[in-house]
């Protein structure tokens, strides 16, 4: 009961803050004139435009609305004619960059797992390759992108390969982390009640290994987001970065912020959709903490 | 005539067939490059359904020869022979079970799904596995928390469910190193009492590691004293006590007194030993 009424409060107070917050966005400016020591130059809706006009941006950019103002019905046929001649409208630059990111992560995330598994049980292996992922790992990996666009031409591929290489060396370096710290008493036991070294690496090494790994999922799917971005600022013909780059050209601050803000939502969702793996695969945590 | 000569040859085989010979054994370990002598020359049997402590002061090497007669340590020298044959190290051998000092339950598992993790290796049948989880969970009085996940646990309901993912898959051989060490002196006691009835009706042959005379003496039919670093054999004792035997009633008997009075002295000169440098 009084969970609920504080739960409410907070609610309460989060939501003050979001009018607040969008008020100023969408009124401050309006007082520059008048007290220009109170309002800062930045505010000024050229560069961060404001929420009515985003909003609007929003509708044309999805075809919800010809740019002449008028809303397209959704069964007079415009909607779909309009989906048809841009394209790169809102929807299908959300449903490329997803696709890439999710692709980016999936290869980075299964390559450096089994990478930091193999590598982080073998002490020969992670000798040898030691030196070269250190040096590969001080390289700021985000400025290979051009070269990557450059070899993997404008499409979809540089775009993964740009995300992959961003998540791969954090998940690799959680992973081999945890497959490090292995408590060898599980090892021991899973032995000794005739465990193969496959079945140890399944029953074992991995189940422990896991918290280390999701600790980088979050990380990393907000780093693959970042890696596709980048590849298409560098070069694409459709996605959000390309929209966000095509916006800029026009100096359409509303454009950009439409980008950002799908952006932000959907990192916002993939982030929840791991957070709610994590806590069903690692359900067991939940009671460590409990006590 | 020839049916005769089968059974004749069969009851000279089994009864006199020692379970557990180890022969000549010795370990010497190499820490930041001194080399310290953890065993030196141990040599002793276990026949078959007898239950042996290994008593000594921590440091007496006890635990090495237990672990290398699991094959978790390799031995520098010496044989080891589980029903005449040789041991091989980091290969479990069958029918050898093992309990840890400290729980290695797995955390990420139930107490079901630990407990039926040696069945679920060997390629169990789901149903069997849930009768066989079921009869241990009962057996070690826990039933209503096969779906706990062991850290919900106490300490001695988690060494119980650790000694039954030992005892699900029915090994022959039990080494137990000092199991019941991190408990309380009544949790202890009520374990043996557990530990007791399983064995009087399964009989395995037990090799049990502890530095502890009472638990010795309440389980034992032979206590093989170990002396301070380096390990070596002190002194053996044979435990008369009648089977089967309650774990409380045992240490109200004279006997019992005496036997502590006996070993006590012998134990206490290594404790001593093992203390100065």
């Amino acid at each position: 009961m009084r969970q609920t009424r504080r739960h409410g409060r907070t609610l309460a107070w989060q939501a003050l803050i979001c009018v607040c917050l969008l008020s100023i966005w969408q009124w401050g400016y309006d007082l520059h004139g008048r007290l220009p020591w109170l309002v800062p130059d930045l505010l000024d809706p050229y560069f961060v435009s404001k929420p009515s006009e985003i909003f609007e941006h929003f509708l044309i950019l999805s075809c919800l609305k010809s740019k002449l103002g008028v809303f397209n019905g959704w069964f007079n046929g415009e909607f779909g004619r309009c989906m048809a001649r841009s394209e790169n409208n809102l929807w299908i630059a959300t449903a490329v960059t997803l696709k890439n990111t999710f692709f980016g992560f999936a290869t980075g995330v299964s390559s450096g797992f089994a990478g930091g598994l193999v590598l982080g049980r073998s002490d020969r292996l992670s000798a040898i390759f030691q030196p070269f992922i250190t040096a590969v790992n001080s390289i700021p990996r985000i400025a290979l992108a051009p070269i990557i666009v450059l070899a993997f031409g404008i499409g979809d591929t540089s775009k993964i390969v740009t995300s992959w290489i961003v998540v791969v060396f954090l998940v690799f370096f959680n992973t081999f982390e945890g497959a490090r710290s292995i408590d060898e008493g599980f090892v021991n036991a899973a032995r000794l009640l005739g465990a193969s070294e496959w079945q140890i690496t399944r029953t074992v090494v991995i189940p422990s290994t896991m918290a280390w790994v999701f600790a980088s999922l979050t990380p990393a799917i907000s780093f693959a987001l970042i890696g596709v971005i980048v590849g298409e600022f560098i070069g694409a013909e459709r996605g959000i970065g390309r929209l966000i780059i095509e916006s800029e050209a026009r100096a359409e601050a509303s454009g950009m912020m439409v980008a950002v803000i799908v952006l932000m939502l959907v990192g916002v969702a993939l982030s929840a959709l791991i957070w709610r793996l994590q806590a069903y695969l690692l359900r067991w945590q939940q009671h460590n903490l409990a006590e | 005539m020839t049916v005769q000569a089968i059974n004749t040859s069969r009851s000279v085989a089994l009864p006199d067939m020692q379970r557990i010979d180890v022969r000549g054994l010795c370990k010497t370990f190499q820490l930041a490059g001194a080399a310290i002598e953890a065993v030196r020359d141990v040599s002793f049997n276990v026949r078959r359904g007898e239950f042996v402590a290994l008593l000594g002061p921590s440091g007496s090497g006890k635990s090495t020869v237990l672990n290398m007669i699991a094959t978790l340590v390799k031995p520098t020298s010496g044989q080891i022979l589980i029903d005449g044959t040789p041991v091989v190290p980091g290969q479990a051998t069958p029918n050898v079970g093992y309990v840890f000092q400290r729980d290695t339950l797995f955390p990420w598992r139930t107490v079901a799904d630990n407990i039926g993790y040696g069945l679920q290796l060997a390629g169990v049948p789901v149903a069997e596995r849930k009768e066989r989880i079921n009869a241990c969970l009962k057996q070690a009085g826990l039933q209503g928390f096969g779906n706990a996940y062991p850290a919900t646990l106490s300490g001695g309901m988690r060494q119980r469910a650790a000694l039954m993912r030992t005892l699900v898959v029915e090994p022959q051989v039990l080494l137990m190193d000092e199991p019941f060490g991190a408990l309380d002196t009544h949790t202890k006691i009520d374990m043996h009492d557990v530990l007791l009835r399983i064995w009087e009706r399964e009989q395995q042959t037990v090799l049990f590691v502890t530095h502890d005379l009472g638990e010795a003496l309440t389980l034992a039919d032979r206590i093989i004293l170990f002396s301070a670093r380096p390990g070596r054999i002190k002194d053996i004792f044979e435990v008369d006590f009648a089977r089967p035997r309650n774990a409380v009633k045992i240490r109200e008997t004279p006997r019992y007194a005496e036997l502590f009075q006996l070993i006590w002295h012998s134990l206490g000169e290594e404790f001593i030993k093992g203390r100065s440098p």
